[in-house]
Parts: C-alpha cells; sequence; structure tokens
C-alpha cells in the first residue's frame, strides 16, 4: 500500500516536472506560435503588450492609463513592468515575465494540491461519519488534490495563457490563493489573497461569500440533516477538522457559524484593502491618483468600452446596441452574475469550496473580457470534486464540445479577420457555442453534486 | 455541432431512466435516430452522395449582386489610336529582341520607357526566386514579410516593372491592379500579345477623366514561374523589409528607393496570352482558385463573363475534368434526373428543375475540377498572391484564333481584349467599398451558373450527419457493456470509462502531428536525396515511431494479445467524434478537401468494427462486413489512395517510385501552406490508424 502511494506519488510529480519542462520549450519560441495576440489568450486586462505599454508611459512621466492602452493594477505594473522591458541577448524578449507566469502556475498548482488533500480528508471523514466507509478498502478515494493540480498544468488552456503572455496565471494565483487561505484556516493569507484578486480583476469579489462560509462553517460536507439522521457515529479524535465538530454537535440542530473568524477575517479584508489603496494612491499620486485608477480599471471594466471581438458574448451586443439603450443594458448584463449569488448561496451553503467554483465558472461565462485563463481556473476547481462528481453526466460531450469549440475559435478568426471571407458572425457564433457549453457544464456539474448528495441521503436512509 | 448536442443529450435521458418526466418530442426524436443508427446512416450517407451528384442541376444563374458595378452601361472609350500603341509596343519589342539577343533587362527598360511615356509612374523591383520552404508553423499564420534569404546570389533574380496611373478623380488611397507575367529572356509570341492588350488599355487610361481609382500595372518577370514575381510584388507593397537586400548590390540598376505604392487594392486582373483556340471565336479561360480553396468575389467573375459574352462575343469558359465528359456512368445519371425533370414538368408545369444530360455532364464535370483545385488548395495561378492579401483577383487566359503573327487579326483582337479589361475596370472603379455584396464561398458549374455555399454543405452535413449520431449509440452501447461486465459496483466510474479511449485517441492524434512535421526535419538532412529516398526516410521513422508507440504503451496497440481496459465500442465512438471534429473544422477551413475526405472516412469509420468475432460467427452478414471494412481501410491508406487517384488517371505506379511520387505530392503541398496536408496528417491518417486498431481489436 505505502508502496503503492510512494509510486502514485512519484508520478505526480514526473507529470508536473514535464509540464513545467513542456512550458519552457513553447516560451523558446513565442515568434512561431504568436499566441499574445490571439483574443482568446489575452484581453485588454491581461495583455502583457498593453502592460508594456503602461509602464513605458510611466517611466516617460505620464499616466500609465493615457490613450486607454493599459486598464490593469498599478501594483502589477511596478511587479512586472521592470521584467517587460529587460532583454537578455539572444533570447525571446518577455523571456522573465514567462518565467514568472510559469512560476505563479507552479504556485497555484501546489495550492491547488494543498486545497485538495484537505477536502480529500474531509470527504474520507464524512463518508466514515455518515457510515459507508468501514475500512479503508471499502471505497477509493481519488487523489483529488493531485489531479486538480495536474488538469491545472496540463490544461491546455493554462499553457496558452501561461506561454500566450497574459496576466491571467497571476490572477487565478490569486483566487487560490484565497480558497487555500479559507481552507487551511489561514485567515490573512485568505484576506490577502482575495483582496488581491479582487484588485486585479474585479470579479472574484463574489468569492467573498464563500470564503465567509468556508471560514464560518468549515470545509465541504454533506448537508447537516444527514449527521443529524445518523445514530451511530464513531467518535473518532480529529480535533483540526470542523466536521468532527460537528459530530459531536450533532443534536443540536444547526452547526454553529464560527462569528469570531470571520470577523477576524473582515477585519484582515479591511486592512488587506486599506494597504493596498495606499500603495496604489502613492504609485498614482502624479497621475490623477485612486479616482483614475477607479475609473480605468474597475470603470473599464463595468463599462465594456473596448468592443473588440474576445471569447465572450458582451462584444457584440454591445457593439449592436444604440447608445440610448446602452445604460440599461450594461446594467441588465451586469446584474445576472449578481442574480445568481443568492440563490445559490442558499442551496449550496454546505459545499463553500463547490460554491466559489459555480461563482467563477458563472463569472467566467458572464464576464466583460473573459479568456481561456479563466477557464483553466474553473476547470481545475472542477477537479477538485471528482469524487463527488464522478457520475456526472454528459462527460464526454462536453469534453467534445470544449475541444471542437477551442479548435474552431482559431479557424473563425481566421476566416473573419485574415481571409475577408467571413464576418464577425462566424466568431460571435463560436462564442455563443462556447457559452452554451459552459452553462451545461455549470448545470450539470451542480446537478451531480446535488444528486450526490440524495444519493447520501437515500443510502443513508437504507443504512438504518 | 447542433447534431451532437442534440444526440448527447438523448443520451443522458436514456440513461438517466426516470420514469417520471416525459421526455420532450425533439428527445424523442433523437432517441429514435439513436435507436435506429444503423438504418439511419445508411440513408443518410446515400443521401449526402446523392446531393453531391445532384449538385450540377440545383446550381443557380449567376446575378450581378453589387448594384454600383453597373457593366457594360458606358461606351467603349478605346479608340484605334490606342490600340496602335499596343501594336507598336510589341513591335519594338520583337524587333529589340531580334537585335539584342538574350538581354532581359533591356526589354524590361523599353517596357518602362513606354510606361513613363504614357505618362506613368515607373518602378522596377528586384527580386529573388526563392525555392519554397516548409515550416510548420506557419500554416495559417498571415502573410509574413519576414522571410528574408541571408546569402542571395547574383546569378538569379528577376526584375517587376511596374507603372502606375495617378486617378485625376480619387485620392491615391485606392487601386486596381493589371498584371502580365512575361519571361523576359525567352518569351513567346503570344506573351507579347497580352503585353499589347494592357498597352493599348494603359494608353487608354492615361487620358480618361474618369478614373477614380489608381491603374497598376506589373509586367511580372515569369522566368522563375508566374506566382512568384507576383507574390514577391506583393509582399514588398505591403510589408516592406527595411533591412538593405543583398540584391540591390547587384546591379548598377538602383531600384532601392523607387518603389511606388497606390493604396489598398479594389481588385486586380492578371491577363495571360497563350495557345491557339481551338474554337471558332477567340477563347477566354477563367482561373479564380486560390490557395486553400478560397475564391474571389462572385461579381468580378460575373462582371468578366457579362462583358466578354455580351460585349466582346469570347467563348468563356472555365476548367473542367474533360474525362468526365465522356463517362458512362455520370452520362446515366444525368439521363435519369433529366427524365425525372421532364415527369416532374408533366405532373406540375412550374417544377422546372429538369436540365438536359449534355449540361449535366457538361455541370459535373465543372464542378469536379472546381472540388479538385480547391480541395488541393494550389492556386490555380498568379492570382493567388492576391487572396492572401484579402484582394479579389482573377486570371484571364485568352486564346486567340489567328496564329500570332498575322498582323490584321491583331489589332482587331487587341481591340476586343482592351474593351473587355476596360470595361471591368470601369466596372470596379465605380466601387465605392470592397467586394462585398456577392459569395465567396461558392464552386463554379459554368461561368454563369454557381452553387452556393448553403446548397452544397447539405451534401456535407448528411455525409457526416451519421457520425454523431453513430457515436452516441455506440457510446450507450459501450457504457452498457460495461456496466454489466463489472462486478464491483462501488468502482463504477460509468460515466468516465471513454477516457481510455480519448487517451489511444489523443495518442494516436500526437503520432500523427508528429509525423506531419517530420518531413521538416527530414528536409534538413543535409546531402542531396531522391524523392524515392526521402519518402523511404519518412516512412521507416514513421514506422519505427508507431511500433515505438505500440510497445510503450501497450492500451494503444491492435495486436496486444491480453484484453485491456477500453471496450471497441468505447474506442469506435471516440474516434468517430474525433473524426466528426476534424471533417466540421475542414469544412470550414476547405469545404473540397472536407467533402473528399468525408467521402473516404466516414464509411471507414462506419464500417470498423472486430474482425476476430466475424471470424468466428462464420456468417455471411459479419464475414462481408469485415471484407467491407478490411477493403475501405486499404482504400483508405493516403498513399494508397493516391496511387489509385493515379491509376484511374492512367498513370500507373508501383513499388518505389510511388512513394517519390507522394513525397513530390506532398511537398507541393505544403510548399503552397495547403491546408490539405494537415488534414492528411492530422485527421485523416490517425482516424485510418484507429480504425485499424478497432478492426484488430482483441474482443
Amino acid at each position: 500500500m505505502a508502496e503503492e502511494q510512494k509510486k502514485k506519488l512519484c508520478r505526480f510529480w514526473i507529470w508536473a516536472l514535464s509540464s513545467v519542462a513542456f512550458r519552457l520549450i513553447l516560451i523558446s519560441f513565442p515568434g512561431n506560435l504568436n499566441l499574445s495576440a490571439r483574443p482568446e489568450v489575452s484581453t485588454p486586462l491581461t495583455s502583457i503588450r498593453r502592460l508594456a505599454e503602461g509602464y513605458w508611459l510611466k517611466q516617460a512621466s505620464m499616466s500609465p492609463y493615457a490613450g486607454s492602452m493599459y486598464h490593469g493594477s498599478p501594483l502589477l505594473l511596478s511587479v512586472l513592468g521592470p521584467l517587460t522591458v529587460q532583454r537578455i541577448k539572444g533570447q525571446p524578449s518577455h523571456l522573465l515575465c514567462s518565467l514568472v507566469f510559469v512560476i505563479a502556475d507552479i504556485l497555484s498548482a501546489m495550492l491547488l494540491r494543498g486545497i485538495g488533500q484537505k477536502l480529500q480528508m474531509a470527504y474520507g471523514l464524512n463518508a466514515r461519519l455518515l457510515g459507508f466507509l468501514k475500512s479503508s478498502r471499502d471505497k477509493v478515494i481519488l487523489p483529488c488534490g493531485d489531479i486538480a493540480a495536474l488538469v491545472y498544468l496540463w490544461n491546455p488552456f493554462t499553457i496558452v495563457s501561461c506561454v500566450g503572455l497574459s496576466t491571467s496565471p497571476i490572477e487565478n494565483l490569486a483566487v487560490i490563493l484565497a480558497l487555500f487561505g479559507a481552507v487551511t484556516r489561514r485567515v490573512p493569507l485568505a484576506a490577502f489573497g482575495l483582496v488581491i484578486a479582487t484588485h486585479l480583476s474585479l470579479y472574484p469579489a463574489t468569492l467573498t461569500i464563500p470564503i465567509i462560509f468556508l471560514l464560518g462553517y468549515g470545509l465541504d460536507a454533506p448537508p447537516i440533516k444527514l449527521f443529524l439522521q445518523t445514530r451511530s457515529v464513531e467518535n473518532e479524535e480529529t480535533s483540526t477538522s470542523t466536521v468532527s465538530k460537528q459530530a459531536k454537535l450533532k443534536q443540536t440542530t444547526h452547526i454553529p457559524f464560527l462569528w469570531k473568524t470571520v470577523a477576524h477575517f473582515l477585519f484582515w479584508v479591511l486592512l488587506w484593502s486599506l494597504y493596498v489603496l495606499v500603495l496604489c494612491a502613492l504609485s498614482l499620486n502624479k497621475y490623477g491618483g485612486l479616482e483614475e485608477m477607479f475609473k480605468r480599471t474597475y470603470g473599464f471594466i463595468l463599462s465594456i468600452e473596448d468592443l473588440s471581438p474576445n471569447i465572450g458574448v458582451f462584444w457584440y451586443f454591445f457593439a449592436e446596441v444604440f447608445d440610448f439603450f446602452r445604460n440599461f443594458f450594461l446594467i441588465v448584463f451586469h446584474v445576472n452574475i449578481l442574480f445568481m449569488l443568492l440563490p445559490l448561496a442558499i442551496r449550496l451553503k454546505h459545499r463553500p469550496c463547490f460554491l466559489a467554483f459555480i461563482y467563477l465558472a458563472i463569472s467566467s461565462i458572464l464576464k466583460s473580457y473573459p479568456s481561456v485563463g479563466d477557464s483553466a481556473l474553473y476547470l481545475s476547481l472542477w477537479a477538485l470534486f471528482v469524487n463527488e462528481l464522478i457520475d456526472m453526466k454528459f462527460s464526454f460531450f462536453l469534453f467534445c464540445g470544449y475541444l471542437g469549440i477551442s479548435l474552431l475559435s482559431p479557424v473563425m478568426h481566421n476566416l473573419w479577420i485574415w481571409r475577408g471571407t467571413g464576418n464577425a458572425n462566424f466568431y460571435f457564433g463560436n462564442a455563443i457555442g462556447y457559452a452554451c457549453f459552459q452553462i451545461v457544464f455549470v448545470v450539470e456539474s451542480v446537478s451531480a453534486m446535488l444528486n450526490h448528495d440524495r444519493a447520501l441521503k437515500r443510502s443513508n436512509s437504507n443504512h438504518r | 455541432m447542433a447534431a451532437v448536442n442534440r444526440d448527447n443529450e438523448e443520451e443522458v435521458k436514456t440513461d438517466d431512466g426516470s420514469p417520471k418526466i416525459k421526455p420532450r418530442p425533439i428527445v424523442r426524436l433523437g432517441i429514435f435516430l439513436i435507436a435506429h443508427s444503423p438504418v439511419f446512416s445508411v440513408v443518410f450517407s446515400a443521401a449526402g452522395v446523392l446531393a453531391l451528384l445532384l449538385l450540377p442541376l440545383l446550381a443557380k444563374n449567376t446575378y450581378i449582386s453589387e448594384n454600383a458595378l453597373m457593366p457594360g452601361s458606358a461606351r467603349s472609350m478605346l479608340s484605334n489610336r490606342d490600340v496602335s500603341d499596343g501594336s507598336k509596343l510589341v513591335k519594338d519589342i520583337k524587333n529589340f529582341r531580334l537585335n539584342h539577343e538574350g538581354q532581359g533587362v533591356e526589354v524590361q527598360k523599353l517596357i518602362g520607357k513606354y510606361m513613363s511615356d504614357m505618362g506613368a509612374e515607373v518602378s522596377y523591383q528586384k527580386f529573388h526566386p526563392e525555392g519554397n520552404q516548409f515550416h510548420p508553423l506557419h500554416f495559417f499564420s498571415g502573410p509574413d514579410s519576414y522571410t528574408l534569404l541571408e546569402n542571395v546570389s547574383c546569378a538569379s533574380y528577376g526584375v517587376n516593372v511596374a507603372g502606375i496611373i495617378r486617378a485625376p478623380r480619387g485620392d491615391g488611397k485606392e487601386s486596381i491592379v493589371l498584371v502580365t507575367p512575361y519571361d523576359f529572356i525567352n518569351g513567346g509570341d503570344y506573351e507579347d500579345l497580352s503585353l499589347g492588350i494592357v498597352s493599348s488599355l494603359f494608353s487608354l487610361l492615361s487620358r480618361v477623366t474618369w478614373l477614380s481609382k489608381d491603374i497598376i500595372w506589373l509586367v511580372a518577370d515569369s522566368r522563375y514561374g508566374d506566382y512568384r514575381p507576383v507574390a514577391a510584388w506583393l509582399t514588398e507593397y505591403h510589408s516592406p523589409s527595411f533591412k538593405v537586400s543583398d540584391l540591390l548590390k547587384c546591379d548598377e540598376q538602383n531600384t532601392a528607393d523607387n518603389f511606388r505604392r497606390a493604396g489598398t487594392m479594389a481588385a486586380a486582373l492578371v491577363l495571360k496570352v497563350d495557345g491557339r483556340s481551338e474554337k471558332f471565336e477567340d477563347t477566354l479561360s477563367i482561373y479564380a482558385e486560390a490557395s486553400n480553396g478560397q475564391m474571389p468575389n462572385l461579381d468580378l467573375i460575373n462582371v468578366v463573363n457579362y462583358l466578354a459574352v455580351h460585349r466582346q462575343g469570347f467563348y468563356v469558359k472555365v476548367e473542367k475534368v474533360v474525362s468526365l465528359l465522356s463517362s458512362s456512368w455520370l452520362k446515366i445519371f444525368g439521363e435519369i434526373f433529366e427524365a425525372v425533370g421532364k415527369l416532374a414538368h408533366m405532373l406540375n408545369p412550374d417544377w422546372n428543375f429538369g436540365i438536359p444530360a449534355a449540361d449535366y455532364l457538361e455541370g459535373s464535370a465543372t464542378l469536379a475540377s472546381s472540388l479538385y483545385s480547391q480541395a488541393l488548395g494550389i492556386p490555380t495561378g498568379p492570382h493567388g498572391a492576391f487572396r492572401d492579401y484579402q484582394v479579389d483577383a482573377i486570371t484571364l487566359k485568352v486564346s486567340p484564333r489567328f496564329p500570332p503573327d498575322s498582323k490584321t487579326r491583331q489589332h482587331d483582337f487587341f481591340l476586343r481584349g482592351a474593351r473587355l479589361l476596360e470595361g471591368t475596370i470601369r466596372s470596379v472603379n465605380n466601387l465605392l467599398e470592397k467586394f462585398h455584396q456577392s459569395f465567396f464561398l461558392y464552386m463554379l458549374t459554368s461561368p454563369s451558373k454557381f452553387i452556393s455555399v448553403g446548397v452544397y454543405m447539405i451534401a456535407f452535413a448528411l455525409l457526416v450527419a451519421p457520425l454523431p449520431m453513430v457515436a452516441a449509440s455506440l457510446y450507450i452501447d459501450g457504457c452498457k457493456s460495461l456496466t454489466n461486465s463489472t462486478d464491483n459496483p462501488t468502482e463504477n466510474f460509468k460515466s468516465w470509462k471513454w477516457l481510455d479511449a480519448a487517451k489511444q485517441v489523443f495518442t494516436l492524434h500526437l503520432f500523427g502531428f508528429i509525423v506531419t512535421l517530420l518531413p521538416y526535419f527530414i528536409c534538413q538532412v543535409p546531402g542531396q536525396h531522391s524523392p524515392t529516398n526521402r519518402s523511404i526516410m519518412w516512412g521507416t521513422t514513421s514506422s519505427s515511431l508507431l511500433l515505438i508507440t505500440f510497445v510503450t504503451m501497450p492500451g494503444c496497440s491492435p495486436f496486444s494479445s491480453r484484453l485491456h481496459g477500453t471496450n471497441w465500442a468505447i474506442l469506435k465512438s471516440v474516434t468517430i467524434s474525433a473524426a466528426f471534429i476534424g471533417l466540421c473544422l475542414m469544412s470550414i477551413i476547405n469545404f473540397a478537401t472536407a467533402e473528399i475526405g468525408a467521402l473516404l472516412l466516414v464509411p471507414t469509420c462506419l464500417m470498423a468494427q472486430p474482425i476476430k468475432p466475424a471470424l468466428r460467427s462464420r456468417r455471411l452478414k459479419s464475414l462481408l462486413g469485415a471484407f467491407c471494412s478490411i477493403v475501405l481501410l486499404t482504400i483508405g491508406f493516403p498513399v494508397m489512395f493516391f496511387a489509385i487517384s493515379k491509376g484511374l488517371l492512367g498513370e500507373g505506379l508501383v513499388g518505389l517510385s510511388l512513394g517519390g511520387e507522394f513525397w513530390t505530392w506532398l511537398e507541393s503541398l505544403w510548399a503552397w501552406k495547403s491546408a490539405t496536408y494537415l488534414y492528411i496528417g492530422m485527421v485523416h491518417l490517425p482516424c485510418w490508424l484507429l480504425c485499424l486498431c478497432i478492426l484488430f481489436h482483441p474482443s
């Protein structure tokens, strides 16, 4: 058994290292691949070219936001900007940035692995508490952390956005950092990740809800009712996990919400946001200050000023809509995300990590400037739940759909932009197809998760 | 995509089997289709082939879609004086060549002098006739400017001459291009005629007041082929390289800084005169296919066709496969369709879809040629270079009905040729936007009949429709048999059983990718090798790679004795899905390739099934099925198919020379950046291998 474990671990590291090697090979010919110019990979928010331009403007004592080129965070500018001008002779430009992105990817994968190990432990514990898992040989628990890390590292979307020099690996790292902090109950870390992620791309702000749930209720677990029904629970001592607390407190009708931790978390969020804002204000004090930053970053995201094609569905719509209705539709489109937050939070409050995955997937569909990097993030988070989602339907269909769409997208773009025989509808049709597949994916994941809970309940009642 | 969507929905609904929800009608339809997939796949494939044969019947008459063109509405202004200018140029060139044997540059200067006498700005451009190189990553990237050869010799280079007339009403932002390929060293008499026609026209255009687009006349140095000089000139025009080329030092004549430009090109016409017409009239052949089956806007062809037929009385034709005209089976089809059309007309006089059998034959021969040259992806003339820059261009090949030295006829010929070009230019001159009204995706069945994308896609859609259906039904079967066979209920990853098969499919596609890239490395092998040797190298490396794949990954091998995890039904389902995605992608890149590929690949994929149970059962039906799949697989092997199609054309090839021929053919494909090459390597070959795996599956 231990031998096998060791072998598996060895295999994991081989695959992880080979993915890094693969990236390094791809980085060495950027001119040929020309990925950084692809609309699927780099959006106005994540493109490194724009970042380099912003840095150049700043070096020339101008506002980095002048000319509507750069729309990212000023902090990212200070960190990555110097790397964009550094050239090593004989090497492709932006090599250092690529290396930073590779490192970000590795870190993300390791953090995902950490999250997965926690979730796996919780899954095993819960199963044992509910009495499904008498012995360890009874049912195989998949090492979801390893799987998620490998899915993240080998996902073509991740590789493409890493090699294609978009800043999404860093945004993804921040999101995963927040989740990791919440899962391992390192409150300041969670707050830091959340604040940075929100600062970089705004949409991760929705993750506040799952993180509060994670800190308040503990890790993903079957609904509390099941535990109440269970009579015979082995009293196992695992003080670190909140699940055992649930087991101990099974007489009460609900699990306690740890207000203190949450308050702690909110305090840290406040502290980190203040810190980030002060840093931003310092770096921009000559160029319009924070107001300018909010206008040029969040304002740019929310008002969808750039209508260049991407894999989302907004650009086409807002290129067509009359100016008179523009504000109305802006509100309608953005409220879409907000509408879904509450119902999902109520239904899935016992599974906060899964809730975070769903939020990220939804925001990647309804984002104003989505890229494949966002899909890479939610796809790897999805892999954290392989144990629960093992009976997910449509898997093959979805796989074929994602594959087909991602191959079709460059072809349609070529037809429209280079050959001139197609038109914008070709590319937009592809974007609609992509959105549809994503929606099917989210719906199927949620229903598979709910079915899993139902199955637990059914077998639990049979058990008795 | 929609088809898969629907089918898979059904598939899951049936998996679910919850009695409470009654499925919607569309779901029930899908279930019905999947349940009877063998019948429907036969029906759909047959319908697809039939629809392909019906295409000449469905062709519509062309019409001029853009109103601004107004062809033939203005009276021609070309006078005898202009024509005599043209004749003079031809005469001068002939005299010059008689006196100065083999002095190419001087002829160019002569032409340049003529141009500047007419008031045009003249520029000379030197280019190097570089060989086409295969670079695997340059497919689909836009035209590249960074292919500068490092050390070029002065021994061989060509010189293009370009003259520009500035439009009196224009702002220099738009232009129309006329190209005459001309071999300065040993150009024949017919080539002189093309210069004569264009110079007559040029003489007129330098005087007219209605021009609003600049006119560029490019005399391309066709010593190194027609295409290369035009492509070199276009590259310099659109994306100049700022490095100083070595070519400039080669000659005393300075061509560096006088390259002239005239804005975006609205259209381009390539004029060639060759051979004598077999017909009684002067013949005009239109060539339109550019790389990867791209076509110029149909309106351009319409205008030329309209003016040539109705104004100048040319006999207009497009290329056709001559051997099909005499094929008896096609004739039978034509007669059947004619009879059916007559019958329908008798039943209801409004039904007029029947065409005479002879027309049908002509139409299908033209369509076959159109399909063939689109599928090959190699441009049929210098106009192909323009398409890379989104400029609509066609090649006009005129064959006069008189011998080239007849002076009296020449005048009339110049007059009509130049008037045709004048009318076309006048129409294009009227355009306010670039060509966009008419079709870009079409196929011609005659110069005045076309099949639009909406019609020909039906044939393809019918042909590939069985693929998702059969994939879904096999997937369900595979899942069922798996759930029955596995005793361990806890280890029931029902929904993920396809992962193993997907791994195998992916491995073989990766193999196909590597095989596609191998020629690049084989070309790098030092030393001169004949195509045969190179093909042998390629064959051995690929087959050894395949062996390595099979040895290291026993799951992939068709010959492993032990029964491995993958169920053949699931493997086939994944294979078919991969083939479906590949074919659909290809149909968007290059329809003709996808159509021909689907004709080969769809039956192969559908028929493939393990041969062992068929042999064991010894039933006639299963033996027949196995035999069919073996035959289809044999034909489906690319080399084999190449040999067969060569054999049909009457060039029997055997043994190693076949390999050499095949290599040369592929080399031409990748040299022209044809997507067909990618299709063969990355879709056809892996799917063919997978079908082979299924055939020898140890089940």
